[in-house]
Parts: structure tokens; C-alpha cells; sequence
């Protein structure tokens, strides 16, 4: 070999590095500066029930299983698994030498505990599909039966019945695994100082004002490329966006009503980044009061409402109409169904039908909504759309806790309430939101009790996953939505402004926000 | 000593106050729609785990037998624990008590110097266009809303110069205060600017005043020391009612100014229907209220030398 050949091979493989991402390589340091509404009410996985928590929980803690950017399930705390050919059992071996930051490795032990602490928790939902769990949430077992630690490296979940969706759920952020040592030493502190597995350690929380994370060194991926992240807590609209503008946030929301003022700000459109997610805003009957357990005067609401005015008008078309209740962002989904189309004419004539004629004798009808700015709006274009066929609206705002109150317990007849995925599954939208099993606050507030509907989802649910399967969900969601028990509004989107030098934030469908649920050990800050 | 017994008879008198401020508090909770456990549940609450919550939060008790364990607690200094946060009350508002407090000082201190100020200026000039400016600021400072006001003030001096941070209590440095304190101070300086002046103007016509002067006393000496002094009572009672506004004002402040006072914490426990901390807030604010009231009733005393001997005797 001549002297120039180490040389050449050396300048060859500068030139690869460089021309494959050289360009694009991800630099270490520095501090990421994002905004929540809200204090997060907890940072334990098990008590958890919102968004904002969540997010700190992804950041901290690793489940066994995770999403990857098209939603799909992938390696965590488990580097593998595999599924009985019933699939009824899921064996999952662990990664060898993960730790927690306190430096004590994983075993399968604490995922028993784990599930064990969170099944007894706020999300009891999550870990109900294993064999003996719904005893042990009751207090009638010692135990879940079904969650077996087969050896240190090995952890066997063996479940009632298969449950097509039941690999989402691993990658739920209730089923964090945490270290017992830690929640006994700590108990209800540990909730103010999680200790868990993830990307970044937990370092300080003064509560209504910042959440401070580093990044953890001995993650079983690798040092993550941040090195802190401060989550600001800033619940005015117009103060989130000062601090964005003033540069002291690096990922900041687009305020209600400025979606294309902002797009035309010749500062700011270049941080713009909407992108459609798993949620839908709806409308929804209770169709056990009168006089919406008449399905003609339903329909004839469903027929009356043009949610492209909303969309258009008042969201400023930052948002897409919806025609189905599943977004048709979920993989694998063909969103095929389609809502009951504009037409007064129809709406009319089946008011006409139900001895409503020209709306007579409906009187006044309550519409309930949570307050927002957005909420108000809507609730006042239903009103003027549903005034063209002699429908009166009678507007109900109130807080989220007397909404919730007024849905669960029947008493609200018509009202706003949306959903948004638990996980990416249509199991998550349809099943919860419409089996009569799921009646009253488990998610069927619109208290429709469908048997053909609840055979359909029933058979789906246990399916593998396909295109069978997605066909039956499919089938349902057409009978609710001719039935017009729910009305669609429009998809959720994530609108945000993120600063240029922020690199790496996932644009998934699962994070309704980008400080929701992105992984953000991917984040690094190109300045 | 002497007036050790009016203090106590005062401090005795508040526990009444306190106490039917606490039941209006309890009862209005319990009218208001919504269920506590329903709202820490998200978007979907299976029926058993909502039961058990109910359980743990001791809601499946009746109302008086919840009351009366709140109060028995509270006499033993145990303002129970919070739905939301699972943790102590007394911990949850003792973390944000502090910025509450350096906020209504810094504002109290705001309006106060600006407002003796600008009124006693306006006295003096009393009739003349600076006198009707000072008075249309005072006008403005009372009648701007605090949220508007905050916005605004961060706009300017925060996102446009960059002088001052937007929001955040940040490092507890004195530029993170600025901002709310002066939003907050300027709902009361008016009021306090106006009651200056006119007092002021009521004092300067008494025969005292002409004593004063004819003794060959400067005016500023007759102003500050004999005029202000006479003329602070009145004054001193607007600042101890002020408390109310400031205490009204918190939430408000505390929210444009992402300041994490107790001032937010009631607005969220309400909203989450955090009873505990719903009661052991408005506790908080209502002795604060009342406190005031009688550091309001002892400063006369100490400014006014006739209270003093009505006190003693």
C-alpha cells in the first residue's frame, strides 16, 4: 500500500460522513424551552389522567414498549416480545443493563410491581384485559395472576381474551415501570420526585412555574443530545406568545384566532407547523332524553349543522372538517364513513316527521359546552345554523368540572364533547366511546345502546390486527354515525411555532401538541 | 400594653368572621356543580375507580360530617389534602405563599408611594392643569382592567425593548417582579392618589395649618409634617381596604404574569374542585383581609395620638 492510500481512504470517508448527514448531525448541550397551560397535577405515572403530566412522565420514565414516529410499537424497556399463536400471551424480554437513575438495573419484578402500583391507580383501564386484574383493582386479590416474572430478563402478561390493541398499551405512559425502592422511600412524594428509567432525570418542579429535566447519562439508548429541558408553566394565551416572540420559549402555541395571522407574519411563518392528530371534535345526544331518543330529530340536527363554516370561519381553516369520528391520520385507516351531509331541506322534513314541524313544539333546546373562547364561538354558529330550520339553541358554558358532571350523569341532552386517543387504535375511539358496556362516564355519554354495533366492535377488539378487523370498525362507525348520535365536527390539529434551531421534534399524530408525548431525545439545537 | 386589650379584642372578634367565611365557602362548594374525583379522572373514569376516589376524598360523607372534619382538622393546624396534587394543603400553599406575598408587598409599596405622592403633588398644585393630569392618571389607574394593563405593560417593556422579563418568577430576582407588582400597584394607586389629594386639601384649611406658617415654617416642613400626618388617616383606611383589591387583583396578576402565587392556585383548585385547597386558600386570603384590617386599626393609633387616648382609656 502506498503512502496516499490511508490518506484517500480517510478523506473518502470524511466525505461520506459528510454527504450522509454531516449536515444534519445532531448537536450535543444546551437547553430546550417549552410551555404547558398547566401545572401537571402529578409526575407518577399511576395517578396521571392528563396530557400535561403525561408528557413529563414520557420524559422520564420508559415503558416496555414505545411509538415509533408512524405510531407503531416499538423496542423500549423490551428489546423483543413475542405473541402466542392464540394471542393471548406476550412474553417480553428485557433489555439487559437498562437502570433507573437511581443506577439500579431493570428486572422483570418491577414490571410486575409496576403494573400492579398503576392497576390500583387512576388508569385501571390500561392493565383490566389481564387474567385476574379485574379482582385485584377490587381489592379481591393479592395479585395480578396474569403478570408472571418468568426470570430477571423475562416477564410473561397473559390476558382474559385477545386484545388486537393490547401492544399499544405497553407503550401506554401508566404502564411506566418504576422502581419500588424508590416509591416506598418516597410514597405520595413520589409524585413530586419520579425517578424512572427514561431519557431525562427529573431535577426540580416549583409548582406553577417550572418543570426542570437533564438529560439521564446511562440511558440504555445513550446520553440523549440535550442537556436540559425546562418545561415553563404559563397559563395566559397572550403571555405564551410574548414569550415566544421575546425569543424565550423555543416551541410556543398559535393563539385561538391568530392561526393566519401568524402564517402571514413574515416573522413568524416560518415557525409554523400544524399537523393533523388523533383527535375529534364532536357534538353528541344523549339518546335516553327526550327528545333525542328520537332519531329523526337527531338526524335532523346532524342534517342542519355546515362545520365548514367553523372550520373555515371560525378556526381559520387550521383545522380539516371531519366526516368520520376516527381521523383518518390512523394508520391503517380508510375512512370511509361519512357524516349526515349539509341539507335543510331533509333536516326539515324529518323534524316535520318526528312532530316537530318548522320546530314547533321542540321548544327550547339546551346545548351544553365547556368554556373556551373557541367553544363560545361554535356554540354560537350552531345556534345561528340551527335557527334555519326553527331549532332554538339555549347555550349552557360552563367550567370543565360541571360539564363533565352534566354529561356523565345524563342530565346534558345535547353537548360538545370530543375525543382524543388514549392510543392509536380505533378500538380507543369506537368501542369506548359507543359499547353499551361504556355507558355513562367510561366514555359512552352518548348512551347508545346499539347490539349490532356492540357485536361488531366486540368481534373487532379481539381480531388480529388487518384489514378484517378494520372493516368491522368500519361498519360500526357508519351505523353511529347514521343513527347521528354523534356529530363530527372537525379533526384536531397540532398548531404550534417552533423556533428554527430546534431539530429532531417528532410530528406524530399521537402528540396533540409538541410538548405532548414527543420523544424529546431526539431533540437537539442547531445554534 | 394599653393597647394590648383592643388588639385582643379585635383578634378574638375575627374568629367568627373567619369561621362564617369558611362555611360560606364549604356551602357554595357543595351547591356548585361538579365532582371532584369525576374531574381528576381525564376523559374517561371507569365507575369503580371513581367510587373508590369518592371514598379517599371522603365525599361519600354528608356535607356537615365534611365540614365538621375539615374544622376539627384545622383546629389541630391540619388543613387536609389536596384531591389534585395528593399532598398536604398546608405544604401546596405554603410553596406559593411567599410570591403571593412579595407581589401585594411590592404592590402595596407601589401604591403607596406613587399614590401619597402623585396626591400630595396634586394638592399642591391644587386647580392647575398638572392637578387634573395627576387626577386623570389616578382616574385611568382605577378603571383599567389588570389583565388589560399587564398585557400591555409586557408588550412595551418586555417583548418590544426587552427590558424586562415577560413573565415567570424566574430566579426570584427583582426584574421578574417588576411588572406584576407595578400592574398590580397601579389598580390602587389611583385610589390612594385621590384620597391623598383630597385630604390633604381638607387638612390644609384648618386653623393648625396657619399656625404652622405664621410660625415661619417652609411649606414643604407644613406639608410633610404637619399637613401628610393629619391627612394620612383616611388614607391609611383606603390602604387596608386596597388589601381586598390586591387580593382580588392576585389571581388576575398572577395569571397574565405567569406568576405562581396562591392567587392561581384558587383559580385552578376551583376548577378542579379542589375543595381542600379551595378552603385553605380562601383561609388564607381572609386572614390576610382581616389581618390587615387591624394593622390598619393599630396604625391609627400609632399616626393619630387622640386614638391612642381613646384606646387607653
Amino acid at each position: 500500500m502506498t503512502r496516499a492510500a490511508p490518506a484517500a481512504a480517510l478523506l473518502l470517508v470524511l466525505l461520506v460522513a459528510a454527504l450522509s448527514g454531516a449536515a444534519v448531525a445532531a448537536r450535543p448541550g444546551g437547553t430546550l424551552r417549552m410551555v404547558f397551560v398547566s401545572d401537571p397535577p402529578t409526575l407518577d405515572p399511576a395517578h396521571a389522567t392528563d396530557l400535561t403530566s403525561s408528557s413529563i412522565i414520557h420524559q422520564v420514565f420508559d415503558a416496555l414498549l414505545e411509538l415509533d414516529e408512524k405510531l407503531v410499537p416499538a423496542p423500549a424497556l423490551a428489546e423483543r416480545w413475542s405473541v402466542s399463536p392464540d394471542h393471548r400471551v406476550y412474553t417480553f424480554h428485557l433489555r439487559r443493563g437498562a437502570k433507573f437513575h437511581n443506577g439500579r438495573e431493570v428486572r422483570a419484578a418491577d414490571v410486575k410491581y409496576s403494573f400492579e402500583r398503576a392497576a390500583r391507580g387512576k388508569r385501571p383501564w390500561v392493565f383490566d384485559k389481564l387474567v385476574g386484574a379485574r379482582e385485584f383493582i377490587k381489592g379481591g386479590a393479592s395479585e395480578i395472576a396474569g403478570v408472571r416474572v418468568v426470570d430477571d430478563g423475562t416477564v410473561e402478561l397473559r390476558l382474559e381474551r385477545p386484545f388486537a390493541p393490547f401492544l399499544h398499551l405497553m407503550a401506554y405512559d401508566a404502564a411506566s415501570i418504576v422502581p419500588r425502592e424508590e416509591t416506598d422511600k418516597r410514597g405520595a412524594g413520589f409524585a413530586s420526585h419520579p425517578v424512572g428509567t427514561g431519557a431525562f432525570r427529573f431535577v426540580s418542579w416549583r409548582r406553577d412555574d417550572q418543570v426542570v429535566l437533564e438529560r439521564f447519562a446511562e440511558h440504555f439508548r445513550g446520553p440523549a443530545h440535550l442537556e436540559r429541558v425546562v418545561f415553563r408553566v404559563i397559563p395566559a394565551e397572550g403571555t405564551r406568545f410574548n414569550e415566544y416572540v421575546a425569543g424565550q420559549l423555543d416551541v410556543g402555541d398559535i393563539p385561538m384566532g391568530r392561526c393566519r395571522a401568524v402564517q402571514a407574519d413574515a416573522k413568524l411563518k416560518g415557525d409554523v407547523a400544524i399537523w393533523p392528530t388523533l383527535g375529534t371534535s364532536a357534538l353528541r345526544f344523549n339518546v335516553e332524553r327526550a327528545p333525542f331518543t328520537d332519531a329523526r330529530v337527531r338526524r335532523a340536527i346532524a342534517h342542519a349543522i355546515d362545520p365548514s363554516i367553523i372550520v373555515d370561519r371560525l378556526l381559520e381553516g387550521c383545522v380539516k372538517a371531519a366526516q368520520g369520528i376516527v381521523p383518518p391520520v390512523l394508520a391503517g385507516w380508510t375512512a370511509t364513513a361519512k357524516r349526515r351531509p349539509l341539507d335543510r331541506e331533509r333536516a326539515r322534513g324529518l323534524l316535520a316527521e318526528a312532530g316537530f314541524p318548522g320546530g314547533r313544539g321542540l321548544g327550547p333546546i339546551a346545548y351544553h359546552f365547556n368554556t373556551s373562547d373557541a367553544n363560545q364561538r361554535i356554540a354560537e354558529a350552531l345556534q345561528a345554523q340551527l335557527k334555519e330550520i326553527g331549532v332554538t339553541l339555549e347555550l349552557r358554558r360552563l367550567d370543565w368540572a360541571a360539564h363533565i358532571k352534566v354529561v356523565d350523569d345524563g342530565s346534558a341532552g345535547f353537548f360538545r364533547q370530543g375525543w382524543i386517543a388514549d392510543y392509536p387504535d380505533p378500538e380507543n375511539f369506537l368501542t369506548v366511546l359507543f359499547h353499551s358496556r361504556n355507558v355513562g362516564a367510561a366514555g359512552n355519554t352518548s348512551r347508545y345502546r346499539n347490539p349490532a354495533v356492540d357485536r361488531l366492535l366486540d368481534e373487532a377488539d379481539t381480531m388480529a390486527i388487518g384489514a378484517a378487523r378494520m372493516k368491522r370498525y368500519e361498519e360500526a362507525e357508519q351505523m353511529i354515525l347514521d343513527d347521528a348520535v354523534w356529530v363530527s365536527l372537525y379533526f384536531y390539529a397540532s398548531r404550534a411555532l417552533i423556533k428554527p434551531h430546534v431539530k429532531g421534534l417528532e410530528r406524530s399524530p399521537q402528540s396533540t401538541a409538541p410538548e405532548f408525548l414527543a420523544p424529546l431525545r431526539k431533540v437537539w439545537l442547531e445554534r | 400594653m394599653a393597647l394590648l386589650r383592643p388588639i385582643a379584642s379585635r383578634v378574638v372578634a375575627l374568629v367568627p368572621v373567619v369561621l362564617g367565611i369558611t362555611v360560606l365557602v364549604f356551602a357554595l362548594n357543595a351547591i356548585a356543580l361538579g365532582d371532584p374525583a369525576r374531574a381528576a379522572m381525564g376523559q374517561r373514569a371507569d365507575p369503580e375507580t371513581l367510587e373508590r376516589l369518592r371514598r379517599e376524598y371522603a365525599l361519600d360523607r354528608p356535607l356537615p360530617v365534611q365540614y365538621a372534619t375539615w374544622l376539627g382538622r384545622l383546629a389541630r393546624g391540619d388543613l387536609g389534602e389536596s384531591f389534585r396534587e395528593q399532598r398536604p394543603v398546608g405544604e401546596v400553599i405554603r410553596e406559593r405563599l411567599p410570591a403571593t406575598a412579595r407581589l401585594a408587598l411590592a404592590a402595596t409599596l407601589i401604591s403607596v408611594v406613587l399614590g401619597v405622592g402623585i396626591g400630595a403633588l396634586a394638592a399642591v398644585r391644587a386647580g392647575s392643569a398638572l392637578d387634573h393630569l395627576l387626577m386623570g392618571v389616578a382616574v385611568l389607574g382605577i378603571s383599567t382592567p389588570v389583565f388589560w394593563l399587564g398585557m400591555m405593560l409586557a408588550l412595551v417593556f418586555a417583548v418590544t425593548l426587552g427590558w424586562l422579563p415577560v413573565s415567570g418568577y424566574g430566579d426570584g430576582a427583582l426584574r421578574h417582579l417588576v411588572l406584576p407588582a407595578v400592574t398590580l400597584g397601579a389598580l390602587h394607586t389611583g385610589t390612594v392618589a385621590r384620597m391623598t389629594r383630597s385630604s390633604l386639601l381638607e387638612v390644609v384649611r384648618q386653623d393648625f395649618m396657619a399656625t404652622a406658617r405664621a410660625k415661619g415654617l417652609s411649606e414643604w416642613t407644613v406639608l410633610g409634617k404637619h399637613a401628610l400626618r393629619n391627612a394620612l388617616v383616611p388614607v391609611v383606611t383606603v390602604i387596608g381596604i386596597g388589601l381586598a383589591d390586591l387580593l382580588v387583583g392576585a389571581p388576575l396578576t398572577e395569571t397574565v404574569f405567569a406568576w405562581p402565587g396562591v392567587g392561581r392556585l384558587l383559580v385552578a383548585a376551583v376548577g378542579q374542585r379542589d375543595l381542600p385547597v379551595v378552603m385553605g386558600a380562601v383561609l388564607v386570603f381572609a386572614l390576610v383581609y382581616v389581618l390587615g384590617n387591624l394593622l390598619v386599626d393599630l396604625a391609627y393609633l400609632v399616626i393619630d395620638p387622640r386614638m391612642r387616648d381613646a384606646a387607653r382609656a
